[in-house]
């Protein structure tokens, strides 16, 4: 046997250049450039990795590697990983009223869905009840229409709160509300907190910059919303009531590296607001969840993934001091997307497959799918249980899930983590020199990235440096077919029905009661979720409870930069 | 021969819109640059506007082109009413084009009821661009 050599000998960087300049260069030379090999987080990806390209960026694996469930957590956040512990499939759905939501509900939980988070309709996001101004021609639209609590028992009728691994839904300007819905809603089937989980996203920030459903100014809006974190951490500590976002900004334009900053920077806020009130970071920290996203380069997103992991981890102990494993574990939700087309949609399907599969690799705890017809419409019947069964594909089919951070160790994907963790670390520092999660808002930093990535995007496309096959490939005219799903058109008329018997069936002293204590709690600068959840449980409207708010924070200003 | 260009001719006046509670602005902006990179004047309104808000803002700035940006299902409605409060508002002459979301069904009972031409997502820029320079009524 041959002495096996050290994989960074410096004669593999000399052989390397060798390879490049005398066997590759001319082969290259005779053939045109494809396309720029350049990610969208604009990191150019070399014809080949060897280990010199481990030694350059100075990969220690005990230190940035490690394993998985342990200190740094790069190549998982479960001990076994999807071996052990596989990803939750999950399904994001809503539209309609209660009634028709419900039906859809049941379908997906027999095809397999193991979470479910509601799509609300626009209205409820942004806090309008169904028969306010601003709701016509928007109920139950994009999104199921919740105005009390009488909905939600519709909602989940036979469908028990612990019969899913979590239940929940965005909710991201109005946190308190579906927090105490959910929590009423556990009553109302006589199921303790302790046994079912409550997820949320509550994450305004990224509101105000990619998304778009911000009520109030955005200070106060935190505040909420850490509201809602702090109430579980008293009385649901098995709950994930926040999980800070990258998605929307990332597909805003920011892209993912940058999109992955300033998601820390907010949960950044959030969390100091929360120390602030005397809570410790071990309490807390468990609480958020990450939503990562990379949609363009499918190794970016691995390495996106492995590196929030690092980063975060690192993160809370140096600079937090976090103790606990579980807050140094960064537990991540994705929804996977690719780049999808309106022609011929069912393209969407391999590409969205793709896109999930990276997420799948890079070691993401909680998986949604996209859709092959999202991008036009609420899905289907038949689109949403293509989703689900992709993701049963890759959980179950081809082995991807054997074994934990398969990619780990790769020279290119080493290299990448290093320089997307990089550029996420560089993106931070940036962030907090103009003053925080706040100062990306007050200052049009967050603007400004978002409209030059996204024009940076389009010019790419228009271009054709960025592949797209039937867009810039082999075009074919975009189409938004008419088998759009189309929701009922009777759902809004029921709704408003509804509504109209809650509010003329429900005890008004009661309700009046309610809501004068959740005044109560703004002006006092209180925890809202009490006052909230006692407000729902008397079903008071959502739209009533977020004019009170409105009426003490004020509105938030739309912006009108481009 | 690109009209926007020409230093004399009055510049072509767009208004950007987002109405009702859709918040996905994207489109919206990477458009509105566009339009302002070919030498059009442009001015957007931001998120959450009600219609009568986008009517009275497109008198005000006088422009020739509304451009609504829609994602969430409401143009059947929310279309055909900006239309027929600029009519009432003697503004006939300004006219709309939508894009984004649509599906191909919607689209003759919208132009129809009185939007020009409507794009969809992944439309060129330097598409609205020519439509816009040629359709546009030279002083």
């Amino acid at each position: 046997m041959n002495n096996p050599k050290p994989p960074f000998a410096s004669e593999v960087q000399q052989e390397a250049d060798r390879w490049r300049e005398e066997t590759f260069a001319p082969h290259a030379a005779a053939r045109p450039a494809r396309k720029p090999f350049v990610t969208d987080v604009g990191i150019e990806v070399a014809p080949l990795y060897t280990p010199a390209d481990l030694e350059r960026i100075g990969f220690d694996y005990l230190r940035d590697a490690g394993f998985p469930g342990e200190f740094p957590f790069t190549r998982g956040d479960r001990p076994g990983m999807n071996r052990t512990e596989p990803f939750v499939v999950s399904a994001y759905s809503g539209f309609g009223d209660a009634v028709v939501c419900n039906q859809r509900f049941k379908k997906l939980i027999e095809i397999g869905a193991e979470q479910i988070l509601v799509a609300l309709d626009l209205p409820t996001q942004c806090g309008y009840d169904s028969d306010h101004e601003m709701a016509t021609a928007e109920v139950g639209q994009v999104g199921v229409a919740i105005d009390t609590l009488a909905d939600m028992e519709l909602l989940f009728e036979g469908i028990p709160a612990d019969s899913l691994k979590r239940i929940g839904t965005l909710g991201n300007s109005i946190g308190p509300i579906v927090l105490a819905l959910y929590a009423a809603l556990g009553e109302k089937q006589g199921i303790p907190w302790e046994r079912y989980v409550v997820n949320l996203q509550n994450d305004p920030l990224k509101e105000y910059i990619a998304r778009g459903t911000q009520i109030l100014p955005p200070a106060p809006a935190a505040v909420l919303a850490a509201d809602a974190v702090a109430w579980c951490a008293e009385h649901a500590p098995n709950w994930s009531p926040m999980t800070v976002c990258v998605n929307h900004i990332n597909a805003g334009g920011a892209g993912s590296s940058l999109g992955t900053a300033i998601a820390l920077a907010n949960a950044r806020h959030y969390l100091g607001l929360l120390l602030a009130r005397g809570y410790s970071i071990d309490q807390v920290a468990p609480l958020l969840h990450l939503f990562p996203d990379e949609r363009h380069d499918f190794f970016v997103s691995i390495a996106n993934l492995r590196a929030l992991r690092r980063t975060w981890a690192r993160m809370m102990r140096d600079t937090y001091g976090a103790k606990r494993p579980e807050s140094m574990a960064c537990r991540t939700t994705v929804y996977g997307h690719g780049q999808e087309a309106l022609a011929e949609p069912l393209n969407n399907i391999p590409r969205t497959a793709f896109g999930t599969l990276a997420y799948v690799l890079g070691g993401a705890s909680y998986v949604y799918l996209a859709s092959y017809d999202e991008a036009v419409s609420t899905p289907n019947e038949h689109s949403a249980r293509v989703a689900l069964r992709t993701l049963q594909i890759l959980a179950h089919e081809h082995g991807f899930t054997d074994t934990a951070d398969p990619l780990g160790g790769s020279y290119f994907v080493e290299t990448l983590t290093a320089q997307v963790e990089q550029q996420i670390l560089d993106g931070m520092a940036q962030i907090e020199r103009i003053g925080g999660a706040l100062g990306v808002l007050d200052t049009g930093f967050g603007r400004k990235v978002m409209t030059e990535g996204a024009v940076r995007r389009q010019r790419a496309l228009d271009r054709g440096e960025r592949p797209w096959v039937t867009v810039n490939l082999w075009p074919q005219k975009p189409d938004v077919p008419n088998t759009a799903f189309r929701g009922d058109p009777q759902a809004a008329d029921r709704q408003l029905a509804r509504l109209a018997a809650v509010k003329a069936g429900r005890s008004q002293p009661e309700v009046a009661a309610a809501l004068a204590e959740v005044s109560r709690a703004v002006a006092e600068g209180a925890n809202v979720v009490p006052s909230v959840l006692r407000a729902v449980r008397a079903y008071a409207t959502v739209g009533e409870i977020v004019d009170i708010w409105r009426s003490r924070f004020g509105s938030f200003v739309p912006n009108t930069d481009f | 021969m690109h009209a926007a260009a020409d230093p004399h001719a009055r510049r072509i006046r767009v208004l950007v819109a987002k109405v009702g509670l859709d918040g996905h602005d994207v489109g919206a902006r990477v458009i509105a640059r566009g339009l302002f990179d070919a030498g059009m004047e442009v001015i957007y309104t931001g998120l959450r506007r009600t219609t009568a808000e986008v009517v009275r803002a497109a008198i005000d700035e006088d422009v020739d082109w509304i451009g609504v940006s829609t994602l969430s299902g409401a143009h059947r409605v929310m279309l055909p009413k900006l239309r027929r409060l600029l009519d009432e508002n003697d503004a006939t002459d300004i006219r709309i084009i939508a894009g984004g979301v649509i599906p191909q069904e919607d689209i003759p009972e919208l132009i129809a009821n009185g939007v020009s031409r409507v794009f969809l997502s992944g439309t060129p820029v330097a598409e609205i661009v020519d439509y816009l320079v040629q359709e546009t009524p030279r002083a």
